[in-house]
């Protein structure tokens, strides 16, 4: 139950952690300017980057740039995925004139003034995971694709309802979903997905209105337990990490009956995998964060050094892991979490 | 010297009320129309699905109720006392995880489940004491104004739980959601450790010498200390007791999501603070009723959970609320300008 | 007044300083029990700094300060009550959202007997009795003591801290301007508890700009000037005209 005024304390809380972070990052612009010498600087701007999707992304790109000889400033507020902490961050990082800016702009459109001023100062710029709505200054855009990883979620859950047999017309398989925040692209992305495959192919399937836990596992349980009280409940779409947490819950405290309902998720955490592996969850979407922070430094490195060839837009696809391929693809895929 | 036959403070007492008179009175009561109409609400969820008046929902129910209610009790003993806390909800945070660290290592530690669990209550609600502490510290000793103060906290609280959970959630530990989930009837034992705690709350404010303090010093806090009242002791016992009902909020969290998650509470400061202005409790302090809170966390329970319930999108539930919130403080104001009428 | 008494309150050569400011210069008095004693100054003569003295607020630089016989040095404004004096301050006054009942017990709450008392639980009903009784020995009679404060009127209030300020004190009370803000008849009501303080052996320091007030209540009037005591004397040696010349000092 986040509101207005509560985003605006927030806002006011968030300022000093930003102080903080924008501090320490000057300090280390020197250190910065001495080591350019030879490498190129890029500064790489994610969302929240204590989210293990970020950590996961930056082991990607730091090994790739590593290897390349590139020297990467890595920024973003620790916490808060919002444009208002990120446009600071941003701002100030023109400062120490990097070759290149990658960004995962927390928004589609707040970013492109900022960005205008670096083409202005002839850095190139790319966005990595999200993407500003204008593309026109953007070099090259790598991204997940979300609206399959939907799609690929309602066919793993059908098959783990067993649709053919047990969802029919009269009776109805009911699915819960859970996101974190229905303004989030990712999350509209996946449910947008989800729900075009379910209209095209599942016509008796019946999904409820999603959940929408603010980041809160406790938020997603409760809302879990509601749609598991008012209704019978054959499957579960859990569209991030938190909600899978709280289906997880949901469903241990609620009884034996609901311990056949079947889940699907977002994302390839160490904890989530050991969940399917224990048969708790019947699948997990996972997203390619290490590959695309990658892929984006080999595109900011083809770009500086003009060797090489540029795509402007990169689709990296949602991978579906089960207990079947998890021995197969598991390891590759698990996020990093240092 | 001349005498004055005036008589003093003149009894302008009006006729006692007639019966009927009595109950219009009871009935523009504010807390009994927001009771009225929380019943109305439930005969509605029930109309939709009826599956409402269950067991199952309404264990569902005092769970929910259940992780709100004692940090809205502890913005009312705050707020009643003249002051505001908004660290509550991250002090949520900050003890879920620490907790969970605690239960981690002494499980890990082969400490035995009940006595992990045991010592990480305690370790919960001693650090929601340490950031009450500092709460009282800046507010009796450095002097910030109470709204400042927590609001330093507030975000230390939301910047050390992200710290310290490196963004994730601390532990898995079905034992705890396998014990938070036993219990009889609608009744879990959490529930029912909790309700007994908010029942001591109450009565401690309304009837013993340290709630009727609370209620002098935000009444007046000048006359309080005229009266011999140790005001800056008091406040900052009331900010230390803030952080401790938060802290084992934390643990009720840490219970009901299995981890300490740091996003855990984040925010819920104005979800008590709405309950406790929909209670009918004075924001200015020194006035307001522990039923009023219990209704207003019972109200913001149901909405929450019944709207999800009933199957309509959780993001008309602050649009639900705010009318709540509105409709409480249009009662309150007409209930009070009726009195400054007579 | 028959001096030959024992004082029940008495200064000698008391000096306060506040930095290079002197707000009280070798200031002597003695008040006896029963009478009521005007306290009045121009603003800045010293009135607050002197009942601070008193009440134990602060300490004086010098002086003696002898409460029922004994010479007493007071370390917070809780000693001077526990020695019989109670003090209504300007700014203090009542909690208004409490009961009658509360207020006049607040800080001395009584509480239940045996078991739940020692847990702290208050017996309410007893202290909402004993207000009542308590408040009528000094002619106040309110009409309900489970009204709060805040629904009376603003001199049905200072009745109602006066009369708890003479239940509590032992022998001495002080008032700062209990009828400012007040209209005429609100004013009279106040008088009146001030009166009954008095007749129930009390001794009242009564500190006032009104004079009005001040000729009719008091028994006797203290005239500060400048930190200093420039007249002592019976309340009858007084006119309005005359008691404005001592205070500004056009008379001397
Ligand atoms: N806390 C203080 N610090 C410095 N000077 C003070 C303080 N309190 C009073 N004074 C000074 O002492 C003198 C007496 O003041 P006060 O006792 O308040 O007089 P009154 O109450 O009669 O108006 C004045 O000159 C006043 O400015
Ligand atoms: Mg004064």
């Amino acid at each position: 139950m986040k509101s207005r005024s509560m985003r605006l304390i927030q806002g006011a809380a968030v300022a000093s952690t930003l102080a903080a972070s924008v501090f320490t990052f000057v300090g280390g612009t020197a250190a910065v300017a001495n080591a350019a010498s030879k490498k190129f600087t890029v500064a790489y701007v994610v969302g929240a980057a204590s989210d293990p999707f970020f950590l996961s992304m930056k082991a990607g790109a730091s090994a790739e740039a590593k290897k390349l000889g590139i020297n990467l400033v890595w920024q973003g507020n620790p916490s808060v995925y919002s444009s208002a902490t990120q446009i600071p961050i941003v701002q100030t990082l023109l400062a120490i004139k990097p070759s290149a800016l990658v960004l995962a702009p927390t928004d589609t459109k707040a970013l492109q003034p900022l960005v205008a001023q670096y083409i202005a100062k002839k850095i190139p710029v790319f966005n990595v995971d999200s993407g500003d709505a204008n593309q026109s200054n953007i070099t090259s855009w790598v991204t997940g694709n979300n609206l399959q990883g939907g799609q690929a979620a309602a066919d793993a859950l059908a098959s783990a309802m067993g649709y053919a047999k047990n969802c029919t017309a009269a009776s109805k398989c009911v699915v819960a979903i859970g996101v974190s925040s229905i303004t989030t692209s990712t999350d509209a992305a996946r449910l947008k997905g989800f729900a075009a495959e379910v209209a095209k192919k599942y016509p008796n399937i019946k999904a409820l209105n999603p959940i929408v836990s603010n980041s809160q596992p406790a938020v997603a349980t409760s809302g879990f337990k509601q749609d598991l009280a008012a209704n019978k409940v054959s499957g579960i779409f859990a569209i991030d990490g938190t909600d899978l947490e709280g289906a997880a819950q949901a469903i241990l405290t609620a009884g034996s009956a609901a311990k056949s309902i079947k889940v699907v998720g977002y994302d390839a955490y160490a904890t989530t995998i050991k969940s399917m592996q224990a048969g708790k969850i019947s699948a997990i979407i996972s997203q390619q964060p290490a590959l695309e922070g990658k892929d984006i430094i080999d595109a900011v490195y083809a770009k500086l050094t003009g060797k090489g060839k540029i795509s402007h837009l990169t689709t990296l696809a949602n991978i579906v892991l089960t207990p079947a391929n998890c021995a197969k693809l598991c390891a590759t895929y698990v996020y990093k979490t240092a | 010297m001349s005498t004055v036959e005036t008589p003093v403070a003149s009894s302008n007492e009006a006729p006692p009320p007639s019966p009927l008179k009595r109950i219009a009175t009871y009935a523009a009561n504010q807390q009994f129309i927001l009771f009225l109409v929380l019943i109305g609400v439930m005969i509605f969820f029930d109309f939709h699905n009826t599956r409402f008046f269950g067991t199952s929902e309404f264990t569902n129910l005092l769970v929910d109720f259940s992780e709100a209610v004692l940090i809205a009790a502890a913005e009312m003993y705050v707020i009643t006392s003249g002051g505001i806390d908004l660290s509550v909800g991250s002090t949520i945070a900050v003890s879920t995880v620490v907790g969970a660290y605690a239960i981690q290592y002494l499980e890990g530690h082969h400490f035995g489940e009940f006595p992990s669990l045991l010592v990480g209550t305690f370790v919960c609600a001693g650090v929601g004491g340490v950031v009450g502490t500092i709460n009282a510290l800046l507010i009796t000793k450095a002097r910030l104004v109470p709204f400042v103060a927590t609001l330093v906290t507030l975000s230390m609280g939301e910047g050390l739980a992200l710290v310290f959970s490196k963004g994730g959630t601390v532990g898995y530990d079905p034992a705890a959601a396998v014990w938070s989930s036993t219990g009889f009837w609608i009744f879990r034992w959490l529930t029912l450790i909790v309700l007994g705690i908010t029942v001591i709350l109450g009565i401690v404010l309304h009837v013993s010498r340290y709630g009727r303090y609370n209620f002098a010093i935000g009444s007046n806090p000048f006359a309080a200390r005229a009266a011999g009242i140790n005001v800056n002791r008091h406040v900052a016992s009331v900010y230390v007791l803030s952080g401790v009902l938060a802290g084992l909020t934390g643990m009720i969290w840490y219970f009901n999501s299995s981890g300490g998650a740091p996003q855990n509470g984040i925010g819920n400061e104005l979800e008590a603070i709405a309950a406790v202005v929909i209670g009918g409790v004075s924001l200015v302090g020194g006035v307001g009723r522990f039923s009023g809170i219990i209704l207003g966390v019972a109200i913001l329970t149901v909405v929450h959970d019944g709207l999800v319930f009933i199957n309509v999108a959780t993001t008309w539930n602050e649009v639900v609320v705010a009318g709540f919130i509105a409709l409480a403080a249009v009662l309150q104001s007409l209930s009070s300008g009726s009195k400054r009428r007579t | 007044m028959t001096n030959e008494r024992e004082p029940i309150l008495e200064l000698r050569n008391i000096n306060k300083s506040y930095g290079s400011v002197k707000a009280l210069t070798d200031v002597s008095f003695k008040a006896y029990a029963g009478e009521v004693i005007g306290l009045v100054g121009d603003n800045g003569a010293g009135k607050s700094s002197l009942i601070k003295t008193i009440s134990g607020v602060h300490n004086p630089d010098s002086g003696e300060l002898i409460v029922d016989g004994v010479t007493r040095h007071w370390k917070s404004p809780h000693d001077s009550m526990a020695a019989g004096i109670e003090t209504l301050y300007q700014d203090s006054g009542l909690a208004p959202d409490l009961t009658i009942g509360s207020n006049i017990f607040l800080g001395r709450e009584l509480e239940k007997k045996g078991i739940l008392g020692k847990l702290g639980f208050l017996d309410q009903r007893a202290m909402e009795r004993k207000a009542l009784e308590e408040l009528e020995k000094v002619g106040i009679t309110v009409p309900l003591s489970k009204r709060t404060v805040s629904q009376l009127s603003g001199g049905q209030r200072q009745a109602v801290a006066i009369g708890r300020a003479a239940m509590w004190a032992q022998h001495v009370i002080i008032l700062d301007e209990p009828t400012n803000h007040l209209g005429a008849r609100q004013s009279l009501e106040v008088l009146k508890v001030i009166s009954a303080a008095r007749d129930h052996g009390l001794c009242v320091l009564f500190i006032s700009h009104t004079l009005p007030h001040v000729l009719e209540v008091t028994d006797r009037i203290i005239v500060l000037r400048l930190g200093r005591v420039v007249k002592d004397a019976l309340t009858s040696d007084f006119t309005v005209e005359s008691l404005l010349g001592t205070i500004t000092g056009l008379n001397t």
